[in-house]
């Protein structure tokens, strides 16, 4: 199978396997270096996708869902899982389903039963802004009334050195009521203080529902809204020359949370947190208000020398918990040139599958844009995902933004990577970018039901509310050859070394994330090196003698840079940075990870197709135009000649117009590239020489720096451990070849 | 036709005019006050000036003691109470004008005793107490009360003891240094009294306010600031629960505040104003500043804090607003206040938390908590519960049961407001138990004053007017800021313990957030060590802050002989201002001890003061006939003092905590002039009241017209009263017409024998069945007489020194000839009557004595 197959196969069912043929036992997948597992998009965007409007038929013993792979006979179908005999619904009785087709790998179901509540959106504002910044939020808020369908249930909740929740009423006043900014509060404490119990005091109208006053259908309330939005003033409390602002984001949080428990519990949420700065009192603490306290930094994370973060972990993780349970997702909007405080509240964003946009600035492009699109993205909410596969495939866990549901089955192995222990995770929120990574394992050798059937087969059954108010499934149902004893050799022609490299930068971020763990580069070199042992072919002890098949040529680079990317370095990066990268690459499927781990380079010369190059710095050349894709940022950067001409106006002589086509391709393809993305990635246009320009010199290869005389590190105990960080892709790539030549 | 007043039925009408008749029926051949001149004091004349004096009397002319036999002068001469103190005898050159305005006069500061004893065992001999009374304003309003004002801010005080310049210093060393009247140091005298370094002008020293006035106002330098002038910060705490919005309490106070706004003194356009409406919640409200664009217009918020653990400020902005610049917002919150709450069936009163977040709110600025409550605080923190009054009323431990603090937060919070110079009010208006006992503690220590409405609703057209008068006052006084009171006395004089509403920060520093003009306070000072000099001083200074900005200290001197003798110190004993001393300490003994021990008190000390005079000042034996002397200048103490014992504060008997605690706290606050009134009651006769009763003195005004002549032209003056009569129902007639001030009510008592025609002419119906009877106004009806009797009532309401606007009784008294008043209303108008007759303090009320019997008991206590 070549690379296209595997993409024809994500094209189709979203989903991109490590090796698309299984190695027969336990012991032959280790041996493959790399594990069993899959990369799923469940909402991945397609055309002439399936779309049944009816309840799906359900095997009775394993609820594994009517499939192509199903034996239909007479008025009945065998279950492909558990070979269940299961009677067909009556108006397939004479005909064959359309869902036994062989289109029908994924399909989704546009279920009966009707949604209990319309999606709910609370807005969750840092009022603690200069004046311009809340100008520009509140621009952005208005805009976005725009884009919500007019049944979306809304809500307003402020916060600055207190939390306020707002009334959504024409009435005589804009009524809001208030909460201490540095307390936590409980469930029923803030429920009384709303009048959300039973009994309201001052409700006007018995009728009403519990919180109406603050949540409201967006058509009936929007006028209101508008005008406490606009209403909205900076939250400045008299402070001291060398203090930040007030901002208690982590009550407000809290508060949120409890009020979107009481009103909307278990119904899916977006709670969408507008965040301008640090939270700096109460819980959740980021920084004190003291500008003499400076932000806490990895280092000091790392040795536990910061001040609240234990504390503010925690915090957000009670949040998190809370938050999952009632399937509410937490958005987290960032506009600040400071750290927000993002890596304590990276569990809440995670786990409830919640998107994170990190920017400077509420009036920056990339805040307005991104919001937008966040809006208009087709979402799913409150969702679940389970994964069926037949009794020769367990599944060690997942990888992604979700939680166990913490449903033991039988295919569920005790060894876990990621969420496992469980065939079902839920999903508060679905981007339709959403992908996980799904870890499985064949059974040990020693089982006497070693297997010989010739596949393995594997449902995903996602469900989940769309946006327009309907419940839906989507099943994907697949079947992978098993390698027969004979065909063991084969499985290299298997391997897609894409989904590979980052279903293995899954494992190790989730590692790191877990257990803070510095071990992981060591691990990636040992699964290097062991792969390269594997499936290289060399002489022993012959350096040159090396050589890697087309179907792993690649891996070695992706792994290099891999290993330099701000997903394992956190170097020149802040804690904030490090999770807003790490959300982002667990959030996109395969290309768009792909392009993290190793951005993509373009160049355009004068008179030649723009063609995709090497990611190196013999790549920048003076007459050149770059264009590099990191999936972050975007960077067009103008060679020295390139320069020249440009500030000699060459482009506007008429004999070199074609300058000026010329300059604009780089930034038409990378609008181009703008088109799909979120969030929306810095877009850096310079020129060699400016400071600019380190955003692209940060990411190639440095060839051009390379000695010989810095692979002085040899492998040590062991033998897996290659060379240094700052190694160019040549030196690390002969010091990989020669512990594997080497090595007995 | 020329009336000749009521006493006359007329022939015909049956009513023979002998039944007019009796000790003290007879209308007024003698008025009373031609009487006590004719008994009164026959030594130096009051009012007379130091420059009338004598030269060749001694140095110390001092007033004579007269005596007088009390048995023999009933019914006591009453008018006596209207009588200033026994005058200061200065000896010449005491002042440095030698003018009656050089030293303190009595309504702005006196002492108890106006010859003080040289040493303390002849004041313990005495058994009469020694103490000062300061009463730094007059009126609430400073265009009523001119106090002259030095503007150049040249002050110059003692280095020693820190007194002030005044008219009772002496020039020493060829007038280029000042000797202090306090502490008798030299100070040198200021170049700035004899020369004007702005116009380069001598100027004549002698013409400086402070030498002439012993009662002035500095305008004070930049040094007598802490910090700059705050703004004057008023913060409305509005019980918004359901008692208040269902007596109509709610909507009367945000209407009175409304209407109230342009009272409040504003002069220097920086008064603000901040509301929080009370259930179990806090209701803020942000208010913005007006805005001339209607586009750009801000909406007034409301903020709701429920959190009443750890009370939170919610907003950063607007919670206090400026009124003049936001003055339409709000009023347009005010307009809407009650439509806010009206749904309200909250039962829930967090007044602590309120009062907590209140104090966090304005703490940086200080200014006023102005609270309005129908509800006893039932949450949060300082939440009450009801007290057992079946259990305790009336019985030995009521003190302790009922009209202590019930808890300990409301003290413990006065403070701390005293501390950031908070100030809070009360205005209490519930048909039940409120607790007054215990939140009268907030206004106590913080310069405040509980004003307390029982039963009061909206529904009721005077009760409204009542409490919009007195809250449009209350806001209408130029209170001032951050004041401090020091009272400093010359060598061998100590001031001992202090009262009134204010917090005693330390020694001899009385501290006041903000100072008000309704009250007064009173200082015990004892003899440290035996006085040589001739003269005592006094010296009370209140720095503050006006309420326009300006820093200031109203300094006020006193001067007083020394006497070594003890009939000299009796011949000049002030009986108001010790009656004003024995009630402080009568209340001081009620809360702390019991009303017996108060009661006791009151008894024994008077007792003392008699025993003391027969054994020491009352030369030989008069005879079989044993009289009660003592001295003519204290012939009205033992009726004040056995008055009080009959006061609602200390009466024997079942009353109502909340009416006995805030009796109380009037006694302990209110100035001479109303305690008096208070302990007792004016009754005017007005059946019988003489014909320019009731109408405008006619006064005359000379002036200079523009032709340069003199003209004189009559002008009105106040209205005439009628003399009082005294507090004895037998002066009652039952055909009669009586007007009652207690103070705090007015009764109109109309005798329920009276003529139809009075009936007519009073109320415009003939029956007294038809009278509309209790609260309740008179009627206007176009004829003289009841138009004198409104002018009457009318002038006893007025009062520019008070914020209190007295309701109208209307009482109908018993007839034996039962002449249409049906039984119902007669069943209706006994505990009316009662409480009427209850401010009769000669006769027996309240379980005590007659007033003639207690002076017996008395005298057989004494011979005995
Ligand atoms: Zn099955
Ligand atoms: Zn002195």
């Amino acid at each position: 199978m070549d690379q296209d197959a595997f993409e024809t196969i994500e094209d189709i069912d979203g989903v991109r396997f490590t090796w698309n043929a299984f190695p027969r036992t336990k012991i032959e997948a280790a041996r493959c270096c790399v594990p069993i597992a899959c990369i799923y998009t469940p909402l991945k965007q397609r055309e002439n996708l399936a779309i049944i409007q009816e309840d799906p038929m359900i095997c009775r013993a394993c609820k594994a869902i009517f499939n192509p792979f199903v034996t239909v006979q007479a008025q009945h179908w065998i279950c492909s899982f558990c070979a269940t005999l299961n009677v067909l619904l009556p108006h397939y009785q004479n005909q064959i389903p359309y869902q036994a087709s062989g289109d029908c790998t994924t399909i989704e179901y546009v279920l009966s039963k009707r949604v209990s509540s319309p999606p709910a959106y609370v807005y969750l504002v840092d009022t603690s802004l200069e004046a311009q910044e809340l100008e520009s939020l509140k621009e952005s808020i208005l805009n976005s009334f725009q884009l919500l369908p007019k049944y979306a249930l809304v809500s307003l909740i402020t916060f600055g050195r207190n939390v306020n929740v707002h009334e959504l009423e024409d009435g005589l006043a804009h009524n809001y009521y208030t909460f201490n900014g540095s307390k936590t509060y409980d469930l029923t404490s803030i429920q009384r203080s709303l009048g959300l119990l039973s009994r309201d005091l001052r409700r006007k109208d018995a009728s009403e529902s519990v919180g109406g006053r603050f949540l409201k259908p967006l058509g009936v309330c929007e006028f209101s809204l508008s005008e406490v939005v606009q209403s909205l003033k900076p939250d400045v409390w008299p402070k001291g020359k060398f203090q930040r602002s007030l901002r208690a984001t982590g009550a407000a949080l809290d508060v949120a949370l409890h009020f979107m428990d009481t009103c909307l519990g278990k119904t899916g949420a977006h709670l969408m947190l507008f965040a301008g700065g640090p939270c700096t009192l109460g819980p959740g603490i980021v920084v004190g208000s003291e500008l003499k306290e400076p932000i806490r930094s990895h280092y000091e994370i790392q040795n536990g020398s910061a001040k609240h973060y234990k504390k503010s972990l925690k915090h957000y993780a009670a949040l998190a918990k809370r938050a999952t349970s009632q399937c509410h997702s937490v958005d987290v909007f960032a506009a600040s040139y400071d750290q927000i405080g993002l890596s304590e509240m990276e569990l809440l964003v995670d786990q409830t599958g919640g998107a994170l946009v990190l920017t400077d600035a509420f009036s920056t492009a990339i805040f307005k844009q991104s919001f937008q699109r966040f809006l208009q993205l087709p979402m799913g909410i409150n969702g679940t995902l389970e994964v069926k596969t037949s009794f020769d495939l367990k599944i060690n866990g997942l990888v992604g933004h979700a939680i166990s549901l913490e449903r033991k089955a039988k295919n569920v192995s005790d060894t876990e990577i990621g969420r496992g222990k469980t065939d079902a995770w839920k999903l508060c929120n679905l981007l339709p970018q959403s992908s996980f990574g799904i870890y499985f394992e064949m059974p040990a050798t020693n089982s006497s039901q070693t297997t010989t059937k010739p596949r393995s087969l594997i449902q995903f059954i996602t469900y989940y509310q769309e946006i327009g108010g309907t419940l839906r499934l989507k099943v994907t149902t697949l079947a992978k050859p098993i390698l027969q004893q004979s065909q063991e050799s084969l499985i290299a022609e298997y391997f897609d070394q894409e989904a590979a490299v980052v279903l293995i930068s899954r494992q190790m971020i989730d590692k790191m994330v877990k257990d803070n763990s510095t071990e992981v580069i060591r691990e990636l070199d040992k699964i290097l090196v062991e792969l390269c042992k594997k499936f290289g072919s060399y002489q022993k002890n012959d350096l040159q003698s090396f050589r890697l098949g087309a179907k792993f040529s690649l891996f070695p680079q992706f792994l290099y840079h891999l290993r330099r990317s701000q997903f394992m370095q956190v170097f020149n990066n802040s804690p904030d940075e490090t999770t807003f990268y790490r959300h982002s690459i667990l959030t996109e499927d395969t290309f768009n990870s792909l392009i993290m781990i190793q951005p993509t380079l373009t160049a355009y010369e004068i008179n030649q197709e723009p063609q995709p190059i090497f990611l190196d710095s013999m790549s920048i050349t003076a007459d050149r135009i770059l264009l590099l894709d990191t999936f972050f940022q975007i960077v067009i950067y103008h060679g020295e000649t390139i320069v020249q001409w440009r500030e000699a106006k060459y482009q506007e002589q008429e004999e070199f117009a074609y300058l000026k086509d010329f300059f604009q391709l780089p930034r038409e393809d990378a609008a181009d590239l703008l088109i799909d993305r979120f969030p929306l990635p810095r877009f850096i246009d310079c020129d060699a020489g400016g400071s600019q320009a380190r955003f692209l010199l940060s990411k190639v290869n440095p060839t051009t720096s390379y000695k010989d005389n810095q692979m002085a590190s040899a492998s040590q105990s062991g033998g897996a451990i290659v060379g240094s960080d700052d190694v160019s892709l040549q030196s690390f790539m002969e010091h990989v070849q020669m512990v594997v030549v080497k090595s007995v | 036709s020329q009336q000749q007043g009521y006493i006359n039925p007329g022939a015909g009408l049956g009513v023979p005019p002998t039944q007019a008749a009796g000790p003290y029926g007879v209308p007024a051949a003698v008025a009373p006050q031609q009487q006590s001149a004719q008994l009164g004091y026959a030594g130096p004349p009051y009012g007379n000036t130091y420059d009338q004096q004598q030269p060749q009397q001694a140095a110390f002319p001092f007033n004579q003691l007269y005596t007088a036999d009390l048995l023999k002068e009933l019914p006591p001469p009453i008018s006596d109470l209207e009588l200033p103190p026994p005058p200061i005898v200065l000896p010449q050159g005491a002042s440095l004008t030698g003018k009656p305005e050089s030293n303190a006069s009595p309504e702005y500061f006196r002492c108890t005793l106006n010859v003080i004893p040289n040493n303390n065992s002849l004041l313990k001999k005495s058994k009469l107490p020694l103490a000062v009374v300061v009463n730094p304003y007059q009126c609430l309003r400073d265009e009523d009360e001119p106090v002259p004002v030095v503007e150049d801010t040249l002050i110059s005080r003692c280095r020693r003891c820190r007194s002030y310049i005044n008219p009772l210093i002496t020039f020493v060393d060829r007038n280029t240094k000042w000797r202090c009247n306090l502490c008798n140091l030299t100070n040198d005298v200021p170049s700035g009294f004899d020369f004007d370094k702005d116009t380069q002008q001598r100027v004549d020293r002698m013409a400086r306010v402070e030498l002439n006035y012993s009662v002035v106002e500095f305008v004070a330098p930049k040094e007598y600031m802490v910090r700059l002038p705050q703004p004057l910060v008023y913060l409305f705490v509005l019980d918004v629960s359901t008692h208040a919005i269902q007596n109509g309490y709610l909507a009367t106070v945000a209407r009175t505040i409304l209407d109230s706004l342009d009272q409040i003194p504003n002069k220097d356009g920086r008064a603000r104003v901040g509301f929080i409406g009370v259930d179990s919640s806090l209701h803020f409200f942000t208010i913005p500043q007006d805005s001339e664009d209607e586009n750009d217009a801000q909406e007034t918020s409301m903020l709701v804090v429920s959190d009443l653990d750890d009370v939170i400020v919610p907003a950063a902005e607007n919670l206090l607003a400026p009124l003049q610049q936001s003055r339409q917002n709000i009023e347009n919150l005010l307009n809407n206040f009650h439509s806010y709450f009206e749904n309200n069936v909250n039962p829930n009163f967090a007044l602590g938390p309120a009062l907590k977040a209140g104090h966090r709110l304005i703490n940086n600025i200080g200014g006023k908590m102005i609270v309005f409550t129908s509800t006893l605080p039932n949450k949060g923190i300082g939440a009450l519960s009801i007290r057992d009054e079946e259990a305790h009323s009336g019985k030995a431990k009521e003190s302790s049961a009922l009209l202590s603090p019930n808890d300990s937060f409301y003290k413990s919070f006065a403070v701390e407001c005293n501390k950031s110079q908070v100030t809070v009010d009360m205005f209490l208006a519930s048909s039940s138990y409120q607790d007054v006992a215990t939140l009268s503690n907030l206004p106590r220590y913080t310069a405040g004053q509980t004003h307390f409405y029982p039963a009061w609703t909206a529904a009721r057209e005077e009760d409204i007017t009542k409490l919009s008068k007195e809250i449009s006052n209350h806001l209408s006084m130029n209170i001032n800021l951050e004041a401090v009171l020091r009272v400093r006395g010359s060598a061998g004089l100590r001031m001992n313990a202090f009262y009134g509403n204010f917090f005693n920060r330390s020694s001899d520093l009385c501290s006041f957030p903000t100072f008000p003009r309704d009250q007064s306070y009173l200082i015990e000072i004892s003899i440290d060590e035996h006085i040589t000099k001739p003269l005592a001083a006094f010296q009370a200074a209140v720095l503050h802050t006006t309420s326009f900005g300006e820093r200031r200290i109203r300094v006020m001197t006193l001067e007083v002989p020394i006497g070594k003798e003890l009939n000299q110190i009796y011949a000049s004993a002030d009986q108001l201002a010790i009656t004003n001393y024995f009630t402080h300490k009568a209340v001081e003994k009620a809360l702390s001890s019991s009303l017996i021990d108060a009661r006791e008190y009151l008894n024994r000390s008077l007792l003392d003061i008699f025993q003391v005079f027969k054994k020491e000042l009352v030369a030989g034996n008069l005879g079989s006939s044993s009289p009660l002397q003592l001295c003519n200048n204290l012939k009205m103490l033992p009726l004040l003092l056995h008055s009080l014992t009959k006061y609602i504060a200390f009466r024997p008997g079942k009353v109502p905590s909340d009416h006995r605690a805030y009796a109380l706290n009037l006694l302990a606050s209110s100035p001479i002039q109303r305690l008096i009134k208070f302990i007792y009651p004016t009754i005017y006769s007005l059946h019988d009241m003489a014909d320019e009763c009731g109408l405008p003195e006619e006064l005359e005004e000379t002036y200079v017209n523009e032709a340069g002549e003199e003209v004189t032209e009559p002008i009105d003056g106040d209205i005439v009263l009628p003399e009082p009569i005294n507090d004895t129902s037998t002066l009652l007639a039952p055909y009669g017409l009586y007007l009652i001030d207690s103070g705090t009510d007015l009764f109109l008592y109309v005798g329920g024998e009276s003529v139809p025609q009075l009936l007519l002419d009073v109320f415009g119906v003939d029956n007294p069945g038809y009278i509309k009877y209790g609260k309740s106004e008179l009627p206007e009806l176009n004829n003289e007489f009841n138009e004198r009797l409104r002018n009457v009532i009318n002038r006893v309401r007025e009062g520019k020194d008070r914020i209190t606007y007295q309701n109208l009784q209307i009482v109908i008294g018993q007839s034996k000839q039962r002449t249409g008043v049906p039984d119902r209303i007669q069943e209706d108008l006994t505990p009316l009557r009662l409480w009427c007759f209850s401010h009769l303090v000669e006769d027996r009320v309240g379980g005590g004595t007659a007033y003639r019997e207690y002076l017996n008991q008395i005298r057989e206590k004494l011979s005995s």
